[in-house]
């Protein structure tokens, strides 16, 4: 790594971990992220247990229970990078940043080199933790089969999401913007096309991201979901590389 | 030094910087002077670099801004002292700066030494009151120990020790061969600190004049003379001289030297002999007159 680009990322490390709301929102995902597992676990097991025959869905594991949380509350993991961009439009610093680091596309590269081995790590620590939570109330419903591999595509998808929240901060600017783009993006155009029976659902960085952590090789193979969702980060992060070089800070 | 070629900014119809020439001179505090809406902060703001030229160039020793390859080092400025990050410490926020330029980490506690803010390294920078946030501002200026340094209204919200200090700051920083671009709109700290003076008014150069010529220009000297008769005969012998009360004579372009020989080879008594300098205050008036661009009704 260039030596300007080394130090732009120590500079953002230091940034990143010197607000009390990064720690806030890692802790904010972890606890909801076990919360909504323990529900989702206590759900399953009532399903498969209760005297209504047609919902039982059998032993499932406790990654897929993870999995299946985190397409609820990903959102919220991925403020701690909507944060890192848009804290610092909102309260002007981004003058500093720019200050000292004039390069636009370094700024990007260094924001995205410190975003996503954290994201990379709190994505695969929410796969284990939801797991945890799930796994005692799954009780014979559930197994820990597979969760090396849950963790590890859970902590590449918020790798690769959190790079691409950061490009959409660039574009958007704003806090409560980018938080609405991102939930239009992820949650309500997948949801809505998939229920209308649009094949273009599966096209969606979340879907995509679904079918890459759950192994899912209905609609194509696991290196396309891969590369889907990687698309649209590289598309995000060079629009907000665009803008961030276009406009005035 | 710092060069403007040409500088000009619009946003849609209107231009903020207007074909911009100058030249900021090493070694010297140049003082930026306008209205409100003339354009300062906005070619601040393209010197280095956040705000991008319309069309003409800012450049720092020959180079852009983009260009250096570590900024801080050669450029410091603080343009807007409350754009921090509310929540972090005043010592991250150093840290990360120091860090983004590889510079020494020693420099952040020197730097808060420098500004008088040792004992406040761990405070958030929210908590500032705003004269501190000026300090704190000059700091992470003044990090990467730059030989061109740029301010924009440090002064606003100092107490009287704290805009002393900084134009002690400023003069000493000059001193050692510096360059400083210094915008205020504190006219009287202005005159006391500035060497020369660069006046803009709805984005167009008006004037770039060292101080004491600018404030020279107009000057003239006061002879307070008791008796009539004198008075008489030392207005016969100064062109331009013109009597402003009773006993005192207004004399344009001469020196209090001239006007004392002149009345000791006459026999004129006087009372006294002043030299009457306009305040940059005065000067700038005239100078802006016609380039205010939020003025109120006079």
């Amino acid at each position: 790594m260039m030596p300007e680009l080394r130090a732009a990322v120590a500079a953002e490390w230091t940034k990143s971990w010197s607000v009390r709301s990064t720690w806030g929102t890692l802790a904010a995902s972890a606890v909801l992220m076990m919360m909504v597992s323990a529900q989702l676990g206590i759900a399953h097991e009532n399903n498969n247990t209760n005297e209504i025959t047609t919902d039982d869905t059998g032993v499932t594991t406790a990654g897929a229970i993870a999995i299946e949380s985190f397409a609820m509350m990903q959102l919220v993991l991925f403020t701690v990078a909507i944060l890192t961009v848009t804290s610092e439009y909102a309260n002007r610093s981004i003058g500093w940043t720019l200050q000292a680091v004039p390069v636009r596309g370094r700024v990007l590269a260094a924001k995205a080199a410190v975003l996503a081995p954290v994201m990379f790590v709190a994505g695969a620590a929410m796969c284990l933790l939801g797991a945890l939570a799930a796994r005692p109330l799954l009780g014979d419903w559930g197994t820990l089969d597979g969760l090396a591999y849950d963790a590890f595509a859970m902590g590449v998808y918020s790798a690769a999401g959190g790079v691409l929240t950061a490009g959409l901060a660039l574009v958007l600017r704003s806090t409560a913007t980018t938080l609405t783009a991102l939930f239009v993006l992820l949650m309500l155009l997948p949801l809505m096309l998939g229920a209308a029976g649009s094949p273009a659902a599966d096209f969606f960085p979340s879907t995509a991201g679904d079918h890459f952590m759950s192994g899912d090789t209905g609609e194509y193979p696991l290196a396309v979901a891969l590369l889907i969702v990687l698309a649209w980060t590289a598309a995000a992060a060079l629009a907000g590389l665009r803008l961030l070089k276009a406009r005035d800070a | 030094m710092i060069t403007l070629r040409n500088l000009t900014k619009r946003y849609g119809e209107l231009t903020a910087v207007d074909g911009l020439d100058l030249e900021v001179r090493a070694g010297k505090v140049t003082g930026f002077l306008g209205p409100n809406g003339a354009g300062k902060s906005t070619t601040m703001r393209m010197v280095v670099g956040l705000d991008l030229p319309t069309s003409g160039q800012a450049l720092i020793g020959g180079r852009r801004y983009a260009d250096l390859r570590w900024p801080l080092r050669e450029v410091g400025a603080l343009l807007d002292a409350k754009a921090v990050h509310p929540g972090r410490s005043v010592r991250a926020h150093l840290l990360a700066l120091a860090r983004s330029n590889r510079i020494p980490v020693r420099r952040v506690d020197e730097v808060l030494e420098t500004v008088g803010m040792g004992k406040a390294a761990r405070r958030r920078a929210g908590g500032l009151s705003l004269g501190m946030s000026q300090r704190f501002g000059i700091a992470a200026a003044l990090l990467g120990d730059p030989p061109v340094l740029l301010f924009d209204e440090p002064v606003n919200g100092l107490d009287p020790d704290g805009v002393r200090w900084v134009r002690q700051l400023m003069r000493s920083l000059a001193a050692e061969g510096r360059t400083v671009f210094l915008s205020s709109h504190l006219m009287s700290e202005m005159q006391l600190t500035a060497d020369q003076l660069v006046v803009i008014g709805r984005g167009r150069l008006i004037t770039d004049t060292p101080m004491r010529e600018l404030i020279a220009g107009g000057s003239s000297v006061s002879a307070v003379c008791p008796d009539p008769a004198g008075m008489a005969a030392l207005e016969a012998r100064l062109p331009g001289a013109r009597a402003v009360s009773r006993d005192e004579l207004r004399v344009p372009g001469v020196t209090t030297r001239q006007v004392g020989d002149l009345a000791y080879e006459l026999g004129v008594r006087l009372h006294a002999l002043r030299e009457n300098e306009v305040s940059l205050e005065q000067k700038y008036m005239e100078l802006t007159e016609h380039a205010v661009e939020y003025g109120a009704a006079r």
